[in-house]
């Protein structure tokens, strides 16, 4: 797996790049200056010795509220991928562990969740139950579970008449420790690594939310607010605009790559 | 025949489940519906006339009763009047919907134009170092911030080179143009949204394209093709592509709400008058009834397109009929 993983350069150097951004993320308030620290005298500056990457409409260090701006989205990326996994496995291991009148079930329930366009769902979701971090990942969480649940859903179609799905069965096993203890972790592995896509979408739509200015509220820095205010100052402002989006490129793309890279790898069909 | 039967009758159970989760979601919220109808205008209203109007709008009604009564009048297209304007919230819909509907047209067109043919050639190509590079491109391509790529295109085009319009439908002195004049200022406008909406799209169009037409062509009957000799260019030509093209019907249901979320944000920053910027400020405003409207609605859009798109499959590929028959 991990040397079939490894034979991809790009994805390799997307995971270098991602395991750094997070380690620059933990460490953000040790390595640079205060994201919120307002300094109305250099406003809008241009990049220059003292803030490399310039300075926003208020004054503060973009360089500063980019490196915790790090923070929110892989926190809102991971930890809603997290509730997505954890919902989508529990609809996916009904339909595919039970199958039959559980399976019907599932499948119209997320063709239902499908209709809904992924980011009117979820503003709606934010617009009605107030802006905040909590809000944004239950809303990304709560609509993005579907893809995780097909997935799980197939494992277990695949695994649950193997030898040690049966053993359990045959010694008297509950369904509920079947699937918790038997099935589950076999069909995650899989699953886990390519929740990948999930995060790249969720650091994504984070960032759309806060350039709307529904996300995260402020003054905590995002990447999508940074740009939210270069929109602003968009016939001045040129580092304002181009840093974050940087950011966010790399970031969602490094997220695909790997997620794309290790579906290729267990597939065994691509050698 | 079965499966169209079959398909319409979960069509129906889908529409339910739509309006039940938007149902639900009306009343997850604190407080009741009717303290966002009036709060906003009618702060002095007394205690008689608030169970009054809630009499009136049967919220003193069980909760199975207010639902049914609120599905009647989504069948009816009667979404409520919305707080910002008291204008019902299906004429605002329908007065913003055909600038969306033009924006989003011309976008998938384009996107289909160049994503398809491209995604085509490449998937003959299988293997190459321009299909793996094509591939990558593709993937940055849809990994793109559709919010930065605009307002990047806002920076080239219109800060730097001054060509083309910052955001709006047409200029100001609009009316004063002529018929010609009038195309032209809004063909202007169109293509920084237009760029914006069909870029990643064009990433989807060409992976989808190209995988189905891998797909066939690892298929027995264009084995049994290239082994009687048919030259290869016709093998994918004659053989490959027309059946790879039908699975491309799916896409038409899956693209639609892909498109609407686009639509918000490009709207937004380019301040095209249609149903996204609609819904961004009826959120910003609180407008409820047009939010919920909104959300019914395009919902219930993309459940049609996808089962126009199911029985455009059914009636292109007669397996999946007679698969469902067995």
């Amino acid at each position: 797996m991990w040397r079939r993983f490894r034979r991809s350069k790009l994805a390799v150097i997307a995971l270098i790049y991602v395991a750094a951004v997070a380690i620059i993320a933990i460490l953000a308030p040790r390595i640079t200056r205060d994201p919120n620290a307002v300094d109305l005298a250099s406003r809008l500056g241009p990049p220059s010795a003292a803030h490399p990457l310039g300075t926003d409409d208020l004054g503060r260090d973009v360089l500063a509220r980019l490196v915790h701006g790090a923070r929110v989205s892989l926190s809102v990326g991971f930890a809603a991928t997290a509730i997505a996994l954890v919902i989508g496995s529990f609809f996916g291991a009904l339909a595919g562990y039970y199958g039959g009148a559980a399976d019907w079930i599932v499948s119209r329930v997320i063709e239902v969740v499908l209709c809904f366009p992924f980011l009117l769902l979820v503003l709606a979701i934010v617009a009605l139950f107030g802006p905040s971090f909590l809000t944004v990942l239950v809303a990304l969480g709560a609509t993005s579970w579907t893809s995780e649940a097909r997935f799980i859903r197939g494992e277990f179609l695949r695994i649950r008449e193997m030898d040690f799905a049966q053993a359990a069965r045959a010694s008297g096993a509950r369904d509920a420790r079947i699937i918790f203890r038997h099935l589950l972790p076999n069909a995650l592995a899989p699953v886990l690594v390519s929740a990948s896509f999930g995060v790249a979408s969720a650091i994504l739509v984070e960032s759309a939310l806060s350039f709307l200015g529904v996300g995260v509220p402020p003054p905590t820095p995002t990447w999508g607010n940074i740009l939210a205010t270069a929109e602003q100052h968009i016939d001045y402002a040129w580092w304002l605009v181009l840093f974050p989006g940087v950011a966010i490129f790399l970031t969602v793309a490094a997220f695909n790559i790997i997620g794309d890279r290790v579906r290729d790898a267990l597939d065994p069909r691509s050698d | 025949m079965s499966y169209i039967i079959r398909r319409l009758l979960y069509a129906v159970l889908t529409f339910i489940g739509i309006t039940i989760v938007v149902f639900v979601l009306l009343h997850a919220v604190p407080g009741d519906p009717i303290t966002f109808y009036i709060s906003s205008h009618m702060t002095h209203l007394s205690q008689a006339s608030l169970d009054a109007i809630r009499h009136e709008y049967h919220l003193d009604q069980p909760l199975v009763t207010q639902y049914l009564y609120w599905v009647r009048g989504i069948v009816a297209l009667d979404f409520g009047t919305s707080i910002a304007d008291h204008r019902p919230v299906i004429d605002r819909i329908l007065e913003k919907l055909p600038h969306t509907i033009e924006l989003n047209v011309i976008a998938f067109i384009l996107a289909a134009a160049i994503g398809v043919p491209i995604g085509l050639w490449s998937a003959t190509r299988s293997g190459r170092p321009v299909e793996r590079a094509s591939a990558v491109l593709f993937f940055l391509l849809y990994s793109l911030p559709s919010f930065w790529v605009a307002l990047l295109l806002m920076e080239l085009f219109s800060v730097k080179l001054g060509v083309l319009p910052l955001f709006g439908m047409h200029s100001d002195d609009y009316l004063d143009l002529t018929t010609a004049q009038k195309i032209f200022d809004h063909t202007r406008h169109l293509f920084l949204p237009v760029i914006t909406l069909s870029y990643a799209q064009l990433a989807i169009f060409a992976r989808f394209s190209k995988s189905a037409l891998t797909e066939v062509i690892g298929q027995d009957y264009i084995t049994t093709a290239r082994a009687k000799g048919v030259a290869p260019g016709r093998v994918v030509w004659t053989h490959a592509f027309r059946n790879a093209l039908i699975p491309l019907i799916t896409l038409l249901g899956l693209v639609i709400p892909y498109l609407l979320s686009g639509s918000i944000i490009v709207e937004d920053i380019f301040q095209w008058d249609g149903i996204g910027l609609l819904y961004f400020n009826s959120i910003l405003a609180r407008d409820y009834p047009t939010v919920l409207g909104l959300t019914v609605i395009t919902a219930i859009v993309t459940l049609l397109a996808s089962l126009f798109a199911d029985m455009l499959y059914a009636f292109a590929d007669p397996r999946i009929r007679f698969e469902a028959r067995t």
